[in-house]
């Protein structure tokens, strides 16, 4: 289908959907590449290369369990490093799925309809793989499971005021109802799958996970109840989740850490970096698969705003950090700033503030905005950024604490850096796996935004 | 002397005496005498077993008969290798970079603490006890409750106390390559602050065992509870409940708490079961570790206090003679420790002084281990 | 139920939502009670036109979530303040401000697996044999057609009649649905 849609800088916006599309052309495009289209060279040639990073990250992760954290660049005063930034990043990325699906849609903007699909699964993907890293950093990763509160022989319980603990149950939680959001959203399209492949044993397989589904309208009532209702607690599932992970260090002392405003920095830089995901994953896709009459520039453009608008927020956060470490008085406070702008890691510092502030305010120009190469490198520069200012909110401030006679330095070792692009890969293979067995963009969501689907009443 | 040599501390000299060669590292210490260098003996053993085999050099070479302890007329070349020293402090200064100093030792001269007795509260006051919105745990009704106070007057820098404290608990030496990543694991360990000129400088020694706080930051943010306060206000730490997270050592301002990143200990070397004592649990990997008063003696004079009331037929109270290890190795009696809640113990009277304070005080930590504040009596004529 | 009719009812295609949508409604008024409308997405306002007024999905999710958020603070009261308590950093044993935190992500745990099972178990699901499948047409259900089916269990069905009643609704085919 050619792009019909007019650029954006003529004076009618750029539609949700391309014009011209019936429920069936929606139908085919999007079952096409799950049941009909081949896997392509490409497509194996990525899921081969994100395959052996995965490998590569479960060497590193054996290597670990065999030896200890100290293969890692973690010390006294640096207790943590790599896997607790990582661990931010992932989690954080993760949060732009659920703002697109549960929160635009509360909004009632369809123009999440044709992305929320693929956005959910980054967020499942990405909650993997940042889970992985609270159970592996700690010192003896075989009892990680006594943070959860089962009755046992020791008699004894978790310690429910530690900003961990409160991890374990937001984490879990999040994963759970974004898996449920996810899954719910697909039953109709695994319906429509079933009912379309020829194939005895996938129309079986499919029509096991649509749960038989049929669309009758008293199911699509409920349906839709579940899936506000849904939506309705993810919100502020999503909201409070990135909060409890901001808590981790909000609630210590450690100066650098215990500031107030970490909540929401900490929630709009995830947004932030998840939309710099979404786009980054989205603008690859809609090009290889051809679903530009899907995926529009209209989304990459509002994917730009929201990008722009959390990217404000973010400034805002480091600016009242940066005030606060003066106007405090605090001399502890006060060096954490000296340190970040002229210590030892001053150059990531200022790359952070390149990367996510001044960088990024090139999407004030709308051609830019309209560009998907530009949207697509801009969106890298971002993910770089929001990792390091995970970087140096973690390190910095733990290298250089109240005792001077404690100052030490962090170096991150081979092991870290595996361990780390090792979850990249495992991201990336799931995410290719995704593209193959499952319907990118959610099919029944897609047929709503055509003209045909508004009835009279 | 260094500077006019173009040397930094780390870099690798060779030093040559009367036709004797030997190259090693150089530390610049603060305070040396120009035109000297201070070589240690006892190193470059080639039998020493795993930890002692190979560091550093020889300087018995250096050693005649008719020069056993000064020498003249030493040569020194850099040769432009760098060999990686470990230390286990950061930085050994009050003073950060940005101009800022931290009143961490606090000294007066006896003239200012004569006209201001209460100097070491001044510029940090303490938080006041019923400044809180929970409850406080009364202590007071305990029949203990454990202190210390570190003199710091008194204490030389001699690291008697670190030795004690490491034969008593069983703590590993991790060797050169930890010790540079920052992961030595001593409980108790001496805080050194220079300041003033590099020539002549002042240098303060500051003992820093676990606090043992009140409101320890360390306890709130374990998730599994392997830290929590005893009655008798312990920060006690177990290990075999540590899964490893090392929050609380993040979230310690003091960094008392060390961490076993590796396997540190030697579970292989049987002789070590006759070093070991076998009061005090051999830490495995991934387990936090950290000064504990000696419990594993409170605990052995509690019992013998208790078996020794029921046997005379009246309570029977530790008193002074219980010691921790530090404060039984220290020769200048620097650490006290005992029962607060006794008004007449050694340690009370302390803390009862004017010059007791706490480290990091305004952080309402509460800590159990105070200091005692320098009052130096320089003599007028050495100090110009 | 008496013995089971061999025809589960009569089933009418239509090619849009709207046309679904008022044979829905005509049907209704007719006087046919045990109605069901099948489309490939949800259509606002059909479902009370078949007679379908009482979602319980809402009740379930909020007797979910506040189970939830029970169980998450008694857990931890009862963990904390009861069972084995801890002198933690001086603080108090019943914690309530920390406490908080994961009592609401046990609510929105609970409330989101209910609204899930609930959505499923009220629907009826997991159903994978129904007798709709029968018809081949139907396979469209899921793509771009719209149907409407008569149980041959409502009180005015009459196989002839009703037949009559849906053709004249001008859909595109008619069929009738064998058990």
């Amino acid at each position: 289908m050619p792009e019909q849609y007019k650029s954006s800088t003529e004076i009618q916006p750029t539609p949700v959907i391309a014009p011209g599309h019936t429920f069936g052309t929606v139908t085919e495009k999007i079952s096409a590449i799950v049941l009909t289209r081949p896997a392509t060279n490409g497509w194996f040639i990525g899921f081969g290369i994100a395959f052996m990073a995965t490998m590569m990250m479960l060497y590193a992760i054996g290597y670990l369990f065999l030896k200890g954290t100290g293969i890692w660049g973690v010390t006294i005063p640096v207790g943590w490093g790599f896997a607790i930034v990582n661990f931010v990043w992932w989690i954080g990325i993760g949060h732009a799925g659920t703002l697109i699906s549960a929160i635009l849609l509360l909004l009632r903007q369809s123009w999440r309809n044709s992305i929320n699909r693929f956005a959910e699964a980054m967020t499942l993907f990405a909650v993997a793989a940042a889970g992985i890293f609270p159970a592996i950093h700690v010192g003896r990763p075989w009892l990680a499971y006594w943070l959860f509160p089962y009755p046992n022989t020791m008699r004894v319980w978790p310690q429910f005021r530690s900003p961990l603990m409160w991890d374990v149950f937001a984490v879990s939680t999040y994963a759970t109802i974004s898996a449920l959001f996810w899954f719910g959203g697909l039953i109709p399209d695994f319906a429509t799958l079933r009912d379309r492949t020829e194939k005895r044993w996938i129309k079986v397989i499919y029509g096991m996970l649509s749960f038989g589904w049929r669309g009758s309208a008293r199911h699509w009532h409920r349906y839709e109840t579940m899936y506000l209702l849904l939506a309705g607690l993810a919100t502020p599932l999503v909201l409070s989740v990135h909060t409890v992970v901001s808590f981790d260090f909000a609630i210590g002392i450690v100066p650098g850490w215990h500031t107030t405003i970490f909540p929401p920095y900490f929630v709009a830089g995830a947004i932030y970096s998840g939309f710099a995901m979404v786009l980054m994953l989205a603008i690859p896709i809609r090009k290889i698969y051809g679903l530009e009459d899907f995926i529009t520039l209209r989304h990459l453009q509002n994917s730009a705003k929201v990008m722009l608008a959390t990217g404000l927020i973010v400034a805002y956060g480091y600016g009242i950090e940066a005030f606060m470490g003066w106007y405090s008085g605090d001399r502890y406070d006060a060096f954490t700033l000296w340190n970040r702008l002229h210590g030892p890691y001053a150059f990531w510092y200022h790359s952070l503030l390149a990367c996510n502030i001044f960088i990024p305010q090139v999407l004030w120009i709308r051609k830019l905005r309209s560009s998907p190469l530009a949207l697509f490198l801009i969106s890298g520069v971002i993910l770089i950024g929001m990792w390091l200012e995970r970087f140096i909110i973690v390190v910095v401030s733990l290298h250089r604490d109240f005792l001077t006679s404690s100052w030490g330095m962090y170096y991150a070792t081979r092991w870290d850096y595996m361990t780390y692009f090792g979850t990249i890969g495992m991201f990336l293979m799931l995410m290719f796996l995704f593209l193959r067995l499952l319907p990118a963009i959610s099919i029944f969501e897609m047929r709503t935004l055509l003209p045909e689907a508004e009835v009279k009443e | 002397m260094a500077s006019r040599l173009g040397l930094e501390t780390k870099d690798v000299v060779e030093l040559e005496l009367d036709g004797k060669k030997a190259k090693g590292a150089i530390w610049i210490q603060a305070g040396h005498p120009d035109h000297s260098v201070t070589i240690t003996l006892g190193y470059g053993r080639t039998r020493a077993g795993r930890v002692g085999t190979g560091q550093g050099f020889d300087a018995y070479a250096f050693r005649t008969t008719a020069h056993l302890w000064t020498a003249s007329g030493l040569q020194i070349r850099k040769t432009g290798d760098i060999y990686e020293l470990a230390s286990t402090q950061g930085m050994q200064s009050m003073e950060t970079p940005n101009g800022a100093t931290r009143p961490l030792v606090r000294e007066a001269t006896l003239e200012e603490y004569k006209k201001n007795p209460n100097f070491a509260h001044e510029e940090e006051p303490e938080v006041p006890r019923e400044f809180t919105l929970y409850p406080n745990f009364l202590y007071e009704e305990q029949k203990y409750a454990w202190g210390m106070a570190i003199d710091l007057n008194k204490c030389v820098g001699c690291n008697n106390c670190i030795l004690a404290c490491q034969s008593e608990n069983n703590i590993a030496v991790v060797g050169h390559e930890q010790t540079l990543l920052g992961r030595h694991m001593h409980w108790i360990r001496i805080d050194v602050y220079y300041e003033g000129d590099r020539d002549n400088p002042k240098a303060y020694f500051q003992p820093v065992p676990c606090m043992q706080c009140e409101n320890a930051p360390c306890e709130v943010v374990c998730p599994v509870g392997a830290t929590s306060h005893t009655t008798e206000g312990l920060n006690d730490m177990v290990y075999n409940r540590c899964v490893g997270t090392r929050y609380c050592s993040n979230n310690c301002p003091y960094k008392v708490r060390r961490f076993n990143f590796l396997l540190f200990q030697d579970w292989e070397t049987l002789q070590y079961k006759m070093m070991r004592n076998p009061d005090v649990s051999v830490r495995s990997r991934g387990v936090m570790e950290k000064c504990t008063y000696c419990v594993q003696r409170i605990s052995e004079r509690r019992i013998d206090t208790e078996r020794a009331s029921v046997i005379e037929g009246k309570e029977i109270k530790i008193g002074d003679e219980l010691q921790t290890a530090c404060q039984q190795s220290c020769p200048a009696d620097a650490i006290i420790f005992g029962n607060v809640n006794d008004p007449n113990s050694a340690v009370s009277k302390w803390k009862a002084q004017s010059r007791n304070y706490s480290l990091l005080g305004e952080l309402n930590t509460r800590p159990r281990t105070t200091y005692l504040a320098e009052v130096k009596n320089p003599n007028p004529e050495l100090e110009s | 139920m008496a013995k089971r009719d061999p025809i589960y009812g009569i089933m009418a295609e239509f090619d849009s939502a709207q046309a679904l949508l008022e044979a829905a409604r005509k049907t209704h008024q007719a006087g046919y009670k045990k109605l069901d409308a099948y489309s490939p997405f949800p259509i606002e306002g059909l479902a009370e036109e078949i007679g379908f007024h009482h979602d319980a999905v809402p009740l379930v999710v909020l007797i979910g979530g506040l189970i939830g958020g029970g169980t998450g603070y008694l857990m931890q009261y009862w963990m904390a303040a009861v069972d084995y308590p801890l002198n933690i950093g001086g603080k108090p044993p019943h914690s309530w401000p920390a406490f908080i935190v994961i009592t609401f992500e046990m609510t929105i745990l609970f409330a989101g697996i209910s609204a899930f099972l609930g959505m499923l178990a009220l629907n009826g699901l997991p159903m994978p044999y129904h007798p709709v499948f029968n018809v081949p047409r139907f396979a469209f259900a899921s793509k771009d057609r719209f149907f409407l089916i008569v149980f041959s269990s409502d009180k005015q069905y009459n196989a002839v009649e009703t037949r009559r009643f849906l053709e004249g609704l001008e859909p595109r085919t008619v069929s009738e649905v064998p058990s």
